[in-house]
């Protein structure tokens, strides 16, 4: 073999070896985003599983706020029925989930202000220790959210900047939609007595 | 004219010290020096009493559950909001050991007049949100809506400690690494000073005459003394070959370093060594939080 094949293969196998680890690079940042943004779910999904508890108890005290109780519910099944797969998640579908829960939480906000007015209510342990627990969830979700948000800026840093740019497109990893906080939404509603 | 120095200078420092608005990164930790000491009151708004009880309180839950705890209270935080702060003070410090991330973060803010409570994530199950809230209002909240500060925090760190001890939260080291170092420590701190003082012993009963260490400390008569230190003289005699030994040492009284002139043929001081006191500064493992707790206002 000629000494210049010789180098030109070995260029080549380092071209290869480069790509591949620029690839897994990617794969392992992607799961980061995965992950992260399973941790978001999971916390939107502990505050609708405190829903259902939480609107029976109210109903055990202002039995005629129907419309506010009702609300609740709606919020919440709207929400749980939008499923988003962080692997190809849009824009637009991320906005589309944002908002369902944001209507959750707008919800939920009134309730917790209806419950102002009920002093049985609002002395009821069952009804105390729910709303901490949403108050913690809600917490929560802001924390996982940020943390979201970090991970998938590292992510979209990563794959646009040359030359991974390069590989990104043709691997097909692309960029992934932040959380936007939006005027009033972004802190959780202030559950105070 | 000096008394109006003093004067101002007294007031720009009260000054001073009441204009300071801490972030989670400027709290002083009180932890990193002392690892006795958990609670962080750089403002002086809880008592040395108070502290001490809160610190024990806290050693006690670290020694048998492992759970660390930051306890800080100040006036005014940056960020203004109590959870925002709390977080990221956990975060920033790292409170809990990594993997675990049984941490606990307790603050309280004199001026934001709340007090909030961040639980790691491996310390959400024993330490729920809604128990941190009842502890809260059961324990702390009435003392602090009337600017009770050291009984709210010692309450609170009471009940916390009741429901800790309670849970079947056990105390268990972590990793592999960290029961290397801690060996490792424990052989430099501990051992190395014993075997050298071992040694030291060792050579010092070695007769000189015979070579076997067999030398036994006979007698000793002070030859003379002055206000700086005294010279003493001890016999000793070897139980194998009956060979007598005298060392004369010189021990000073100001700094109670020894040296000695000795007559057997060898020095040495009286068998030293001995451990330094006191405890070193404690350290964070780098634990994390989901944002569990409870916070409430008074």
């Amino acid at each position: 073999m000629k000494r210049s094949t010789i180098i030109v293969i070995v260029i080549l196998a380092l071209l290869v070896l480069w790509g591949i680890s620029i690839n897994n690079r990617m794969v392992s940042q992607e799961e980061g985003v995965t992950t992260a943004w399973a941790n978001v779910e999971s916390q939107y999904q502990r505050r609708a599983d405190l829903i259902p508890n939480l609107v029976n108890t109210v109903k055990g005290y202002a039995a005629h706020e129907s419309e506010t109780l009702q609300a609740v519910v709606n919020a919440r099944a709207k929400a749980t029925s939008i499923s988003v797969d962080s692997q190809n998640m849009t824009p637009e579908q991320l906005k589309e989930f944002q908002e369902a829960q944001n209507q959750v939480t707008g919800a939920l906000g009134r309730l917790i202000a209806v419950a102002e007015s009920y002093p049985d209510l609002k002395a009821n342990e069952n009804f105390k220790e729910l709303q901490a627990q949403l108050e913690g969830t809600e917490n929560r979700i802001a924390t996982e959210r940020k943390k979201y948000n970090e991970v998938v800026k590292a992510y979209n840093t990563y794959i646009r900047k040359f030359p991974q740019s390069l590989f990104a497109n043709v691997l097909g990893f692309d960029k992934k939609p932040y959380f936007e906080s939006e005027e009033g939404t972004e802190k959780a509603p202030t559950v105070e007595f | 004219m000096k008394k109006t120095f003093v004067l101002l200078l007294f007031l720009w420092m009260t000054l001073l010290t009441q204009a300071v608005t801490y972030t989670p990164s400027t709290i002083p930790m009180v932890h990193l020096q002392d690892s006795t000491r958990y609670v962080c009151n750089p403002e002086g708004i809880l008592s040395q009493a108070a502290c001490d009880t809160i610190d024990a309180i806290f050693r006690t839950i670290e020694d048998s559950t492992g759970v660390q705890t930051v306890i800080a209270v100040v006036s005014d935080i940056d960020p203004q909001d109590c959870f925002e702060f709390a977080y990221n003070l956990f975060e920033t410090v790292g409170v809990g050991q990594e993997g675990k991330d049984n941490g606990l973060v307790i603050l309280l803010s004199t001026s934001e007049r709340c007090i909030q409570f961040v639980t790691g994530y491996g310390l959400e199950g024993v330490m729920p949100d809604a128990i941190c809230k009842r502890i809260q209002e059961k324990y702390m909240n009435s003392y602090f809506a009337k600017n009770k500060w050291d009984e709210g925090m010692v309450e609170g760190a009471r009940a916390v400690k009741n429901h800790l001890l309670k849970s079947d939260l056990q105390r268990e080291d972590n990793s592999e690494g960290e029961k290397d170092l801690g060996l490792l420590v424990f052989f430099l701190l501990f051992c190395t000073p014993l075997g050298l003082a071992f040694a030291a012993i060792r050579q010092r009963r070695k007769c000189p005459e015979c070579g076997k260490h067999k030398l036994k400390f006979v007698s000793s008569e002070v030859l003379y003394k002055t206000s700086k230190g005294q010279k003493t003289r001890y016999h000793f005699q070897c139980t194998n070959c009956g060979h007598d030994l005298y060392r004369d040492i010189y021990t000073s009284f100001s700094d109670s370093n020894s040296s000695g002139g000795v007559s057997g043929g060898f020095g040495g001081g009286i068998f030293g060594g001995g451990f330094s006191g006191g405890f070193g500064g404690g350290s964070f493992g780098g634990g994390h939080s989901g944002g569990g707790g409870a916070g409430s206002r008074f």
